[in-house]
């Protein structure tokens, strides 16, 4: 494929999904809502998501403590180990991380699922008996994204911070009281505001791309296979591109 | 005979490509009320892509395609949808929603489509559906546990739950075995006899389009090639009919 067909492609990509966003968004506030699709997405996308969020998470607390620990050290500045910690998963790791593993998890599935149903015609079958699919599928899936991935991330960087408690302790004695004491003297809203806020972002992205692949899935059995990888490539990627722009927005409003 | 108050869907000079594959060149039709149309054709010929014209699943890119007199492409997203609830469609592949039980299947076009139905009225035509089709017992199956057969069986019953006025049957029996296609034929049979309905049958079926069809039309080249019963084709010398019929 030469250069410019793949940059004609790229391009044209950009606008599809863009063009898919702004459908969302039509469709997403006009009646009829689909409540009970909407509420087992979020059961599916949140709850189910959980337990695999929240192994990661308590890895990903009790390494960064452990690894920290001896460079802190060297400095003179292992009493800074909680709140440099609790900074490092609020502020970026805990958003970031929780977004990639559900990018894996719930965009893979959400491309191979609605890709499938495209190529056994289900979607087809949807519309032809006048029914919305795009509200049915589509909405319910980014909308329940969105709104869960908050959730998660929220509940991930808690089961962090306490695996670092007990990373702290590993090697030394710090009451549970002396160590929250230290977490939320360093936390503030700049910390927490901005990361909180682009989880919603990050949560649409991953709903939004998962869907878009494979609602236009295509080449049978193969096109559900490459609707789910794509979906997480490209959502892994929007993800680092939204986290970069709300550093740079967050810098723009002074919330460093 | 063709009358005008009598047609339900007419295409004239339906001409579709996709890209440099010209499909159908000038295709020209007419449904009459009541009837059983039997469109045949070799695969890749382009029928399928034919009945998904009159659903507005796809659009022509020239040419004419009504329904009830009104023009497919010319229809608001609402007018579609509206027109849609009057046209039952079942897929080569059946296309039950797969992480839906058979009933919630059933219900899924019911809910949006009547939605002032009370339970026991949704669960009565669930059940009236299932048994026009002779399958009550599958109500709680996944469609993973049904076997072909029992997939267009209720692929039907889930297109007949809001009492279309046309049929549209992409290859119904293609996949089954003949006893099962033999049923699923007459099952058509039952539908036109009961419901009244207007049907298109899409098959290369022979026996299918012998069982099924009041009137049979081929399409060869993207056009229509001839149209007749099956006695009228039968007999004919047509080096381009006969295979259809060997």
């Amino acid at each position: 494929m030469s250069k410019q067909s793949r940059r004609s492609e790229f391009l044209s990509e950009v606008g599809n999904i863009s063009a898919f966003t702004g459908k969302f968004f039509r469709e997403g506030f006009k009646p009829r809502y689909e409540w009970s699709e909407l509420f087992r997405q979020c059961y599916i996308i949140g709850y189910e998501s959980f337990p695999l969020v929240g192994i990661t998470a308590f890895i990903m607390g009790l390494v960064l403590t452990v690894q920290s620990r001896p460079t802190l050290e060297e400095f003179g500045a292992a009493s800074y180990l909680p709140a440099m910690v609790a900074v490092s998963i609020v502020r970026e790791i805990g958003p970031v991380i929780t977004a990639l593993i559900c990018a894996g998890k719930i965009g893979s599935s959400i491309g191979a699922e609605l890709g499938s149903m495209r190529v056994t015609e289900q979607i087809d079958a949807m519309e032809v008996s006048g029914t919305n699919p795009f509200k049915y599928l589509v909405v319910t899936r980014v909308i329940a994204c969105t709104m869960m991935l908050p959730i998660l991330v929220v509940l991930a960087d808690g089961i962090g911070l306490y695996a670092s408690y007990i990373g702290v302790n590993l090697k030394g004695i710090v009451s549970w009281n002396l160590y929250t004491t230290q977490v939320f003297e360093s936390l503030t809203f700049s910390d927490v505001m901005p990361a909180l806020v682009k989880t919603y972002f990050f949560g649409f992205a991953i709903g939004i791309i998962g869907c878009y692949k494979g609602y236009f899935s295509n080449k049978g059995t193969e096109g559900v296979g490459i609707a789910a990888n794509s979906a997480v490539v490209v959502s892994s990627l929007m993800i680092f591109v939204i986290d970069l722009i709300a550093v740079q927005i967050a810098d723009i409003l002074g919330l460093t | 005979m063709s009358t005008e108050e009598n047609i339900v869907i007419r295409t004239e000079k339906l001409v579709k490509s996709f890209g440099e594959n010209h499909v159908l060149k000038g295709f020209d039709l007419e449904l009459n009320k009541g009837e059983n149309l039997v469109v045949l054709g070799k695969s890749g010929s382009g029928k399928s892509v034919l009945i998904k014209c009159m659903v507005g699943l796809l659009y022509p890119d020239s040419g004419l395609v009504s329904v009830f007199g009104k023009e497919i492409p010319k229809l608001t997203q609402l007018e579609l949808d509206e027109l849609r609830t009057k046209i039952g469609f079942l897929f080569q592949s059946s296309a039950l929603y797969d992480s839906m039980t058979v009933r919630e299947n059933l219900e899924f076009p019911l809910r949006r489509h009547w939605m002032h139905k009370t339970k026991d009225e949704v669960n009565e035509l669930v059940m009236e559906a299932l048994k026009n089709v002779g399958l009550e017992r599958a109500v709680d199956l996944m469609p993973s546990e049904l076997s072909g057969g029992m997939r267009k069986r209720i692929g039907l019953a889930r297109t007949l739950i809001l009492k279309p006025e046309i049929m549209l049957y992409d290859e119904p029996t293609t996949g089954l075995d003949p006893i099962t296609g033999r049923e699923i034929s007459n099952l058509i049979v039952a539908i036109q006899e009961k419901y009244h309905t207007s049907s298109i049958i899409i098959t290369h079926d022979m026996e299918c389009a012998k069982i099924v069809a009041n009137r049979i039309m081929i399409l060869i080249d993207g056009f229509k090639y001839t149209v007749g019963t099956y006695d009228e084709l039968v007999k004919s010398d047509d080096p381009k009919i006969k295979p259809f019929f060997a």
